[in-house]
């Protein structure tokens, strides 16, 4: 990254938010891939119950399903560090280095704009849910804060994960944003 | 504004914001958020996160990330070459062995991968150097696997038609047998095109097999390979014969194949069962996530009258059905060029999907046109994945060859389609065989 002898305390500050959203967003994919783990062991002893046991199951398929919606959320920052987000990049192929990096930088400021908007209206989902006290439908019914948590918590730290990048990018020449910087070392 | 002008000017702006490098899935948001500020207000912006969640809170999604689960444990261990091999051993005396079983154990892995650019990697490490060695065209060579790859999103299990079959509420099921005759159509068409190209570039004796193995070592190779393959058989039985819905059936399949690995390829060191369970993370994560981000787009559509202006329109132009069928295949073609398979899925089906049942096409079968449309997608620039990915693994065949060597596989595409819309019951055969007519 930066490699001036002093670094101001601003750029400090930059590296020190770049790091920790490094290490936040691999938090985040453990716990996501955990999750994805966890839902197959769950589906696996539903199985059991229904086909060997022969006794109904109550809790399962939703939980498995509310722990893969949250697997994608809580996971969205992690693909972003990875760069595993499928994009297409043939206009920033055709612009001039110069270009492609305002381009790519415009990108990300809009990205950040509406996954914030989305990360602010998941906020307000989730808080009606727990005053409310929502509950799913289903006989397990299990309250619905729980999974919605999962809409602002991964959509902010998402957000976190796209700010970085954009210090990042901002520093750093554009190859940055288009191959990720991170991605040999995982 | 007139829905249909919207609907074009939507269709301009998602194709501008798309190819700015954006990530598909947040390009989609940037788009229905942009579209439903200037026509509804902020205030539809409140609805926005319950779409997305309410979008993937569907059991049958979890056959995704369970199916990528499968497909990267075989993808991790050796699975590939032993294919590979097993198919070069038994093979060797049929006419044009070596690409007969190279195709072959394209069609075979991914179908066990599920991944198109896994199987050129696993495959065409082995099979390229060794067709090349033996005097095959480097385009052949190069062109075979890369066709053979986009096998995987066609022959079952295929996460492309899971995508399908929930953004059209189709079987899955159904969808998974409907793809195995046309996917054996396409791998006879590629053996067929690769034996005449070496035969007319004077590699006569080349396509003939060559090499002899005792049956011992016939034999050996089975072990290793079989498992998998029963896997992937009782998963699909377990599915089209009703015993449980794809999600559970993937789930014990994912856990079987892990296994497998584990027990087969000694799979017991910590950080290679992590880089299993850390790629199909990934994998699910930015699938679910263009799921879900799709269905908001599909809100948006629709709340501003865009896909019922269109389906309207179409109906209102009374054109012959297969000049319409001849148009979205035209369209689909080109939105593969661009975009991966599963963003083309979700985009289109809310707007196709009502047109072309009301056209008199068969669901299942179109299900099967579209994916040989998103195959050729995989082997065309400008984002052909398999083109970079057979550069990566053979750079010294300049990607010029590798690309003229995959054309005449896309006219093979291409031909399949043409021979499906002659013959729907390619398509349409098995799943009414095995699972009775559609109800």
């Amino acid at each position: 990254m930066m490699a001036e002898n002093n670094p101001s305390i601003g750029q400090r500050c930059e590296q020190l938010l770049v790091r920790s959203a490094r290490g936040i967003s691999t938090i985040c994919g453990v716990i996501a891939a955990l999750m994805i783990l966890v839902s197959v062991v769950i589906t696996c002893q539903m199985i059991w119950m229904r086909f060997v046991l022969n006794e109904s199951t109550i809790w399962q398929t939703e939980a498995v399903t509310y722990l893969m919606i949250s697997a994608t959320l809580i996971g969205l920052p992690y693909v972003q560090l990875l760069r595993g987000h499928v994009n297409v990049d043939l206009v920033p192929m055709l612009l001039p280095p110069r270009w492609r990096k305002a381009l790519a930088l415009l990108v990300l400021a809009l990205s950040i704009a509406v996954i914030s908007i989305m990360a602010y209206y998941g906020y307000e989902l989730f808080h009606i849910a727990w005053q409310r006290n929502w509950r799913s439908e289903s006989v397990w019914g299990v309250s619905l804060w729980i999974p919605y948590l999962a809409l602002p918590l991964g959509l902010g730290l998402f957000v976190l994960q796209m700010v970085a990048d954009l210090i990042a990018s901002w520093r750093c020449d554009a190859e940055v944003l288009a191959h990720g910087e991170y991605e040999e070392d995982y | 504004m007139d829905p249909l002008v919207l609907g074009a000017l939507v269709a301009v702006v998602t194709v501008i914001v798309l190819f700015s490098g954006v990530s598909v899935a947040v390009g989609l948001l940037i788009v229905s958020a942009g579209f439903l500020l200037v026509f509804e207000g902020a205030a539809s912006f409140e609805l926005l996160p319950e779409i997305f969640f309410g979008k993937l809170d569907n059991f049958a999604l979890l056959s995704i990330p369970m199916f990528i689960i499968m497909g990267a444990a075989i993808s991790s261990t050796r699975a590939g070459a032993d294919l590979y091999e097993a198919l070069e051993r038994w093979m060797t005396r049929v006419p044009g062995g070596l690409v007969v079983s190279n195709l072959g154990a394209c069609a075979l892995f991914s179908a066990m991968s599920g991944s198109s650019p896994a199987t050129c990697a696993a495959i065409g490490k082995m099979g390229i150097p060794e067709m090349r060695k033996r005097g095959y065209p480097d385009g052949v060579a190069a062109g075979s696997i890369a066709a053979g790859g986009t096998l995987g999103i066609l022959i079952p299990p295929s996460v492309t038609m899971i995508v399908y079959g929930i953004a059209t509420e189709t079987s899955i099921g159904r969808l998974f047998l409907a793809g195995v005759v046309p996917g054996l159509l396409l791998v006879a068409l590629f053996m067929a095109w690769s034996i005449f190209s070496t035969w007319r570039q004077g590699g006569a004796h080349t396509a003939l097999g060559a090499g002899h193995y005792s049956w011992t070592e016939k034999v050996e190779v089975l072990p290793r390979v079989v498992p998998f393959l029963l896997i992937i058989i009782g998963v699909l039985y377990a599915l089209y014969g009703g015993i449980a819905t794809p999600s559970e059936t993937a789930a014990v399949g994912a856990l079987m194949c892990v296994l497998a690995a584990v027990l087969i390829y000694r799979l017991f060191r910590f950080d290679a069962l992590w880089a299993v369970l850390r790629d199909s993370t990934r994998e699910s994560v930015m699938i679910l996530f263009i799921i879900g981000a799709a269905g908001v787009f599909a809100f948006m559509l629709s709340s501003l009258f865009v896909t019922q202006a269109i389906a309207e329109w179409i109906a209102e132009l009374e054109v012959n059905r297969w000049v319409l069928m001849g148009a979205i295949n035209v369209f689909l073609l080109v939105a593969g060029f661009f975009l991966p398979p599963v963003a083309v899925i979700l985009m289109a089906a809310p707007i196709l999907f009502p047109i072309i049942v009301s056209a008199g096409f068969d669901p299942y079968w179109f299900a099967v046109v579209l994916t040989i449309n998103m195959e050729i997608g995989l082997i065309t620039p400008p984002v052909g994945l398999n083109l970079y990915v057979i550069n990566g693994i053979a750079p010294d065949i300049p990607l010029k060859t590798i690309l003229r060597g995959s054309m005449p596989f896309v006219v093979c595409m291409v031909l399949a389609i043409v021979i499906l819309s002659v013959f729907p019951a390619l398509a349409t055969w098995l799943p009414d065989y095995l699972m009775g007519p559609v109800r």
